[in-house]
């Protein structure tokens, strides 16, 4: 009889558990602070939904969130599409990426006394193989950290990491090295440190390897001062970038030379490394599918001082205008020589030479340079203006574009922290996912939906020893048509 | 007395006929027609933390006899098939670094070749690590995504290039952008088979080195625009490569924008909106045979079952209830829908291995096994467990 008891209870145990869910492990932390109206930073409704949703799912569920449509990507005009004669089989970037992983499961840590932000930059001299010889972006870099620190002790004033009263440590690491540095640097932040966000990289060859890395180990990279368009054109939903891209740049000056200005005969000269080669592409298309194809396009191995050979061939060509992509210094130099050998075409250049170095060595010749800009420093905006107060009261000296941009990315990734707690997924979710757009020093970003500022860009021309900045509206550029359709759920072209 | 032991057997019999029923899944319940349908694997069984491993998130996985090996974000894991035990080593155990992202076993030597992501190269022999990396060795860089042995030699896929390590004469090659057509040297998958190595490299396609003639080929996106693909089957279908496998003289491709056949000569893309695809975000490829290829993607498994016929199985697991579903299609047609107790621990995949008749998956939250043992290729005739003949759109 005893036996048989037992065989019965057993049976009864076994049929409870069959009968039993799989096991669910929903996530505990913000949505407690949401409920007990303890949430420690600004949040819109739409963030607060979008915590609602996360908080309650388990490591197999995906929230459903919403994904962000773009009718068009990058804001690209009709007539300087690819191939815009062709209907593509497969448009990408208009339908935002999810992630599909468990991380929105895993339980914020106890035992964190400090929340480490890492910083990856190039901030201190070495090898670089786009040079092939010494690195050349730490100028770029310090700035970014500059960025980078003013807005972390900004924050631990306010009371640091205010669900727990514990202060944000800042993670720095140098990427100024040969290829491939960043992805070791990226994991040690990641796996060593154990940051819970990263930001850097300027260099679009090593932005590329770190994003990579940021995949697999799933933290949020998001990027202030690489404004390589194939950046963000990766699909991976870790990636953020706050600063406006080269695309942008090139769309804003290809429609100033030949829609407002109505010129015919450009030529470019550049860099030969990533930043050079990529910084034109859309220069190039741009006028070739406006029907103005750059006459001729010279690139110069960086770290050379005599540009001769190139601006010969340039001078041969009866140019109407030149656009130089690269570096401040060799910037400069380039017009210095150009103007010593007479040719005085209006000169044009990429926002970094849209700094001090330049115009220390171009002086008067900096005269009439047009550059393209991410941002308007000289923008009226309040915090804006605070911003420069405060980075010259800890620095000694002016922010810039780097900083400046830094500073916002850094600002953007703290609220995320504020907001989503410590989980990797959740502060990559309330970024991703939101709606209104981030009131920064450089202006309101709104992020696309593959999570890129493309957001307004400027011309910077140099007048009386100055530079005045200019939109698009205010210089009456005009736009190309941008066909408002629904690209998402189209058909698919015909085979 | 008598009636309570003849109730109990009763209830005993009851449980183990529920049980059965359900441990078959509803493939005991097919009555449908009969009609030309690939395998479908509905007998599952996972590995997690709570199994053994040392870690769920799950980058590789290599089958070798009776042993599988697991390489996860926190250690090697090896897997005895006979017996379900799990064996693992972490950094403590002599594992050089905690994260193992490839894994290729030597069939000469029986040797496991172990990439570390951020760690290097290992290989794991008579119970040692030995270990390579960019400041001991000709490895390029420490941050390595795929393995693979090809004769003698051990290639390693980094972010700065590929290696190959011969381990014979211990001569190391590199491969980057001035020895070899790499537009970008961002290494993301090798895979060898008869005489070619095949690269899959994130902003530059596929790279092919013949092993004989030691020469290459690169394989680009024709149109040569990141923001479309302008035609489906002109080329690869993005630069982003993320895999490659190459078998019985195919070449299959995966990428973060869609998947790739590519026969020598004709190049066919596969897309989520047109096929079995549960997404175009491709983490990784197997190849099974020229006909049979297995995409594992953010959302799920796809399996090109056939593809003269274009038939399918998607393999996914209910987040909710933890049971799993594959659904057999064919040309955007659903032929059948199989509801079963267990499918992939998660819709995440990241890896499959082919065993035999069996697969393995990869996912971030462990590996699923699925135990094949009446496995066919192609299509045979068999009864449809549930006709529904819908789009697949429609249906989700």
């Amino acid at each position: 009889m005893k036996r048989y008891m037992i065989l019965l209870s057993a049976a009864l145990v076994l049929g409870a558990l069959s009968c039993a869910g799989p096991e669910e492990t929903k996530t505990e932390g913000l949505e407690s602070s949401v409920s007990a109206g303890r949430l420690s930073a600004d949040v819109d409704p739409e963030t607060l939904e979008v915590l609602r949703k996360i908080n309650s799912v388990s490591a197999y569920e995906v929230p459903d969130l919403g994904l962000r449509e773009d009718e068009v990507y990058a804001k690209t005009a009709q007539d300087v599409e690819p191939f815009r004669h062709v209907t593509p089989f497969k448009e990408h970037f208009l339908l935002q990426i999810e992630y599909t992983g468990p991380g929105r499961a895993i339980p914020e840590p106890i035992d964190v006394e400090t929340v480490k932000l890492g910083f990856i930059g190039p901030i201190m001299s070495t090898v670089s193989v786009a040079t092939g010889g010494k690195s050349h972006e730490e100028t770029l870099g310090i700035k970014m950290l500059q960025g980078v620190r003013l807005a972390i002790e900004e924050a631990n004033v306010r009371g640091g990491y205010l669900k727990r009263n514990i202060p944000f440590e800042l993670a720095i690491s140098n990427d100024n090295g040969l290829w491939g540095a960043s992805g070791n640097e990226i994991i040690k932040l990641a796996y060593k440190d154990k940051v819970w966000v990263i930001l850097g990289t300027i260099d679009g060859a090593n932005s590329h390897i770190a994003i990579r890395v940021a995949l697999k180990a799933e933290i949020v990279m998001m990027n202030s001062g690489d404004t390589d368009p194939t950046f963000i054109e990766t699909n991976i939903p870790w990636v953020f970038r706050c600063i406006s891209d080269d695309r942008q740049q090139g769309y804003l000056l290809v429609d100033y030379l030949y829609r407002k200005l109505g010129l015919k005969r450009v030529g470019v000269i550049r860099g030969s490394n990533r930043y050079g080669r990529f910084g034109v592409r859309e220069i190039l298309d741009g006028s070739r599918r406006l029907g103005n194809p750059i006459v001729l396009e010279m690139a110069y191995d960086l770290g050379i001082q005599d540009f001769s050979l190139q601006l010969e061939r340039l001078k041969r060509e009866n140019l109407e205008a030149i656009v130089h992509w690269g570096d401040a210094v060799e910037g400069a130099q380039i017009l210095n020589q150009m103007r010593a050998m007479g040719m005085k075409q209006p000169y044009f250049a990429s926002d970094r030479c849209l700094s001090d170095e330049f115009i220390g060595i171009a002086g008067a010749n900096a005269e009439g340079v047009i550059c393209s800009s991410p941002w308007n420093p000289k923008g009226k905006n309040k915090r804006l203006t605070e911003f420069r107060k405060a980075f010259r009261k800890r620095f000694g000296e002016e922010p810039e574009t780097f900083a400046a941009h830094a500073y916002d990315g850094m600002n953007m990734l703290i609220w995320a922290v504020q907001v989503a707690g410590l989980n990797r997924a959740k502060i990559r979710d309330v970024l991703a996912y939101r709606v209104r757009p981030f009131n920064g020093v450089t202006g309101d970003i709104m992020l696309s939906s593959c999570l890129d500022d493309v957001g307004d860009v400027y011309l910077a021309k140099r007048k009386k020893g100055k530079w005045n900045f200019y939109s698009r509206e205010e210089l009456k550029i005009p736009r190309g048509y941008i066909p408002r359709r629904d690209r998402v759920s189209r058909p698919p072209a015909k085979l | 007395m008598k009636y309570l032991i003849i109730a109990v057997k009763i209830l005993m019999v009851c449980s183990l006929l529920v049980a059965r029923r359900s441990a078959l899944g509803s493939r005991a319940t097919s009555h449908g027609p009969r009609e030309k349908l690939p395998y479908v694997y509905t007998e599952w069984k996972h590995f997690t933390v709570n199994t053994g491993l040392p870690n769920d998130h799950v980058f590789a996985i290599k089958a070798d006899g009776p042993k599988v090996w697991v390489g996860t974000e926190n250690g090697l894991a090896c897997i005895d098939k006979r017996t379900g035990k799990i064996k693992s080593w972490k950094e403590k155990d002599g594992l050089p670094w905690r994260v193992v992202s490839a894994l290729d076993v030597n069939p000469k030597t029986g040797e496991l070749w172990v990439g570390l992501f951020g760690g290097g190269l290992a290989r794991f022999s008579g119970g040692r690590f030995d270990h390579w990396h960019q400041l001991n060795s000709g490895l390029v860089n420490d941050v390595v995504y795929g393995v693979a042995i090809e004769n003698d030699n051990v290639w390693a896929a980094t972010t700065a290039g590929a290696s190959r390590y011969n381990t014979v004469t211990g001569e190391w090659t590199i491969y980057t952008e001035k020895n070899s057509p790499m537009e970008e040297i961002w290494n993301y998958g090798v895979s060898y088979d008869a005489g070619k190595v095949y690269l899959g490299i994130w902003g530059s396609g596929v790279l092919e080195f013949d092993v004989a003639t030691e020469t290459w080929k690169d394989y680009l996106d024709p149109d040569g625009e990141m923001e479309i693909d302008l035609y489906r089957d002109d080329g690869i279908v993005h630069v982003i490569s993320t895999g490659t496998s190459y078998i019985d003289g195919i070449l299959w491709v995966s990428t973060y924008f869609g998947m790739n056949r590519y026969d020598g000569r004709h190049w066919r893309g596969f897309y989520e909106h047109e096929t079995g695809l549960p997404s175009d975000f491709g983490n990784a490829v197997k190849g099974r045979s020229a006909n049979e290829a297995w995409f594992a993607t953010d959302k799920g498994l796809g399996v090109l079952a056939d593809f003269p016929s274009d038939t399918w199985v998607t393999y996914t697991m209910d987040p909710n209830t933890h049971r799993g579903k594959a659904v057999v299609s064919q040309n955007q047609k659903v032929l059948e829908a199989i509801d079963m107790p267990k499918s992939i621990p998660h819709n995440y995949a990241l890896w499959v291995e082919i065993d035999g008749n069996d697969v393995w998956v990869g996912t971030s939250k462990g590996v699923g096994w699925g135990i094949g043992p009446g496995y066919y290729k192609g299509l045979k005739d068999r009864a449809v467990y549930k006709a529904k003949i819908v789009k697949i759109k429609a249906e989700n």
